[in-house]
């Protein structure tokens, strides 16, 4: 087999492989809300101490942190159908999409609620005294002085949420979805062009990642206006180090710190 | 078709041949990609002309795509290149001689090390310039600053991350399974498909895995305990 | 006026406040002077509820509460009544200056916005800040942040403003600044209760001073009563290792 790298068939190809963009997002779209609405609820019970319930809370994190994306769509795929037969719902004719979407969305649900934890314990206690002392209530201290700062915070580890999410739908093609990546291995069987197929599945995803990227850190950027003097962070190098969900969460040691409790 | 509790414990038994696998395709490319991470963050850092470019570009287009890409990349660009050389070398090389294996280890050492630049680089950053311009007072030159004050004190800091990317990695190396690689994956349709028992199986490697990953993070959270004893008293 | 009674207070085993009674009148400054651990921020913090006491009551501005049986309407109902300038200042991070002095008055007070507006530029003016309303927290100074604060404080119109140590946190160089803002508004006859440890500024503000130790008041009355003539061992040797040529050099 004699056959070069033609650099033509790339750009033949991206609007072919576009043409599925549409799945991709979509599965990125239903995921996020997914996981937005999974991981308010995930992590409620932690921030509010509730017996039981937040100890369901944590194994759930635990298991969807611990295992592979890809066994856990494996995982759903074949177990969900099993398990709900045992209630008589029969989930044999159901796109696969669905499941697709469910297990990313409870994916991410575990990592959203990590995430939504460490911003809420991030604002400092005395924001919640200060409002309480001019008079607020519970509810007005929470929505209108600790969400906004916690949003702030919670930002830049949700945008990387956001991007590992739109990678991950690549492994859709795994149960035969036809998303981006999907298309491009049957394109590149059909034209056994498959060198070009991925250089231009590479290039569309890069596109995609870098200009949410972007749009990201302008919403970074805005919900963070009040912290605009550069303090501390005095490294030896001249730059400024963006926290990671981890480093967030281990440098407020979690699970030692006293949780606010929103009274009144 | 009814759930079959002890076929977990079979297909988990089984699966543990495969473990060796996952963790030698985990361990090779945390290894390298630590390296490749060093390299670039720090020519990054102390803006080298043109290798601080290359590195931005790399990094930028590695976490910019999925790992999958970069795995069916490898796996059909390297034969081609390899070919290409040969053919043109005359040295009769053949892709075909390349173990499966080997494509998973370039292709996910290639991943890991531009995630690795970004731990590298937000670990040494973590340092404040004090330490070093206290290393220069008391006498030291800049490698022995870096080397004794610079680098113990950044790899604490970026432990965590480091946990982190190790998990990751071990979680990615469940595509090897593309490339016909055994691994834990892999065993697991294989167990799955030839006794018909795809959840029971499922279920036994997400246990594994599990299992796995919460030993990761229990040593690098012994280990970090032992190496911050500096930091006790509180970052508050 | 403010009347506590009975206050007890515990953090576990550990019993801070011990029955205090205290009655602040109308316009009265106070300053609550003791050594750290005597209980004085706790007893401050129980005003307006940050702290729960295990007993006692409470009658301000002819609003009474039993601590024992206080509701969260009663809590809400309470807090109306005071406003807190605190130690670490405590603006609100994610807004500016100005917002920070007219959010509770849009939130609890339902005030319309441009009047708000109105009054809190006319309290930044007053407590030095003209220039600065639209800075957020993190591009003020700690003075410049306090003095946000006690403008914050002074937004409400709160029966008292209580001061937690406002000047604890400061640069020393930056004290001056913010004495001499609560020295003025204390001139004009608000009631206020403050933690302090500025013996001399105690003694030339306040027109009543407690001395508080393990929990209980010691010895209260004028400050040329409580500093030029205590009558409490306590007291005598508080007093004497606080540096004293200040009280008098005022």
């Amino acid at each position: 087999m004699e056959y070069g790298f033609d650099i033509t068939y790339v750009f033949e190809f991206i609007p072919k492989l576009l043409d599925t963009l549409n799945i991709t997002l979509f599965i990125v779209a239903g995921a996020i809300a997914l996981g937005l609405f999974v991981g308010f609820l995930v992590a409620l019970p932690r921030l509010y101490h509730i017996p039981v319930l937040q100890n369901i809370s944590k194994i759930y994190v635990s298991f969807f942190r611990g295992t592979p994306i890809l066994i856990q769509l494996f995982l759903f795929y074949y177990g969900l159908p099993e398990i709900l037969k045992l209630v008589a719902i029969d989930l044999s004719k159901a796109p696969v999409l669905l499941f697709v979407i469910l297990t990313f969305g409870l994916h991410t649900g575990a990592y959203v609620s990590e995430n939504i934890r460490a911003a809420v314990l991030a604002v400092n206690r005395g924001q919640v005294e200060a409002a309480y002392a001019v008079g607020m209530t519970g509810y007005q201290a929470f929505t209108r002085i600790v969400l906004p700062q916690a949003l702030a915070i919670a930002v830049p580890v949700f945008s990387n949420l956001v991007l590992a999410m739109v990678k991950d739908t690549s492994l859709a093609f795994t149960l035969g979805v036809m998303e981006m990546t999907g298309k491009a291995q049957t394109l590149g069987s059909l034209t056994q062009r498959y060198m070009e197929t991925f250089v231009a599945l590479a290039i569309i995803y890069l596109i995609i990642c870098v200009t949410l990227e972007r749009v990201l850190l302008i919403a970074e950027r805005r919900l963070n206006r009040h912290n605009n003097r550069d303090q501390e962070t005095r490294s030896w190098f001249k730059n400024r180090k963006r926290a990671s969900l981890n480093q967030l969460t281990r440098e407020l040691n979690l699970d030692k710190k006293e949780v606010p409790r929103y009274e009144a | 078709m009814k759930l079959d509790p002890v076929f977990i414990w079979t297909a988990f038994v089984q699966l543990l041949s495969a473990i060796p696998t996952t963790l030698a395709i985990t361990v090779v490319s945390v290894f390298c990609g630590f390296i490749i991470g060093t390299i670039t963050a720090l020519s990054r850092l102390y803006r080298i002309p043109v290798l601080s470019q290359i590195s931005t570009g790399y990094v930028t287009f590695i976490r910019g795509t999925p790992m999958l890409t970069h795995l069916l990349l490898i796996y059909f660009g390297l034969p081609m290149l390899v070919d290409g050389l040969s053919a043109q070398l005359g040295l009769g090389w053949n892709s075909a001689k390349i173990p499966m294996i080997a494509f998973a280890f370039i292709s996910f050492s290639i991943t890991a090390g531009a995630y690795m630049s970004e731990v590298v680089r937000s670990g040494l950053l973590a340092v404040d310039r004090g330490q070093i311009e206290a290393a220069w007072a008391v006498g030291m030159t800049t490698p022995q600053a870096l080397r004794r004050i610079v680098f113990p004190q950044a790899l604490a800091a970026s432990l965590p991350n480091l946990s982190n990317s190790l998990i990751g990695m071990l979680h990615g190396s469940t595509l090897a399974f593309t490339v016909s690689v055994v691994d834990l994956n892999a065993k697991a349709q294989i167990v799955a498909s030839t006794n018909w028992k795809f959840f029971e199986a499922y279920l036994a490697v997400a246990l594994i895995f599990w299992g796995l990953t919460v030993l990761i993070e229990r040593i690098t959270g012994a280990i970090e305990r032992r190496i911050n004893l500096f930091r006790r008293g509180g970052v508050a | 006026m403010i009347e506590l009674k009975g206050i007890r207070k515990s953090f576990g085993k550990n019993e801070v406040l011990r029955g205090i009674d205290l009655t602040v009148k109308k316009g009265e400054v106070v300053a609550i002077l003791g050594p750290s651990g005597s209980g004085k921020t706790t007893l401050l913090r129980c005003i307006n509820y940050l702290e729960k006491p295990g007993e006692g009551s409470i009658r301000i501005g002819g609003f009474s509460l039993d601590y024992k049986r206080a509701g969260k309407k009663d809590i809400h109902a309470l807090r109306q009544h005071s406003a807190m300038v605190f130690q670490q200042y405590n603006l609100f991070a994610h807004k500016t200056a100005l917002e920070n002095v007219i959010e509770g008055l849009i939130v609890v007070k339902k005030m319309n916005k441009d009047e708000a507006r109105k009054r809190g530029v006319e309290l930044l003016e007053k407590v030095g800040l003209g220039a600065k309303l639209d800075a957020y927290p993190s591009q003020l100074s700690g003075g410049q942040q306090q003095r946000v604060g006690i403008a914050r404080a002074l937004a409400l119109e709160p029966d008292v403003i209580l001061f937690d140590e406002p000047t604890s946190a400061l640069d020393p160089e930056l004290v001056g600044e913010v004495l001499s803002v609560i020295r003025k508004i204390a001139k004009e006859g608000i009631t206020m209760i403050i933690v302090t440890h500025e013996m001399g500024f105690a003694s030339d503000v306040a027109n009543h001073v407690v001395f508080m130790d393990g929990g209980v008041i010691v010895e209260e009355g004028t400050p040329s009563e409580l500093f030029g003539n205590p009558k409490e061992e306590r007291t005598k040797q508080f007093l004497k290792r606080i540096t004293p040529e200040l009280i008098y050099t005022i």
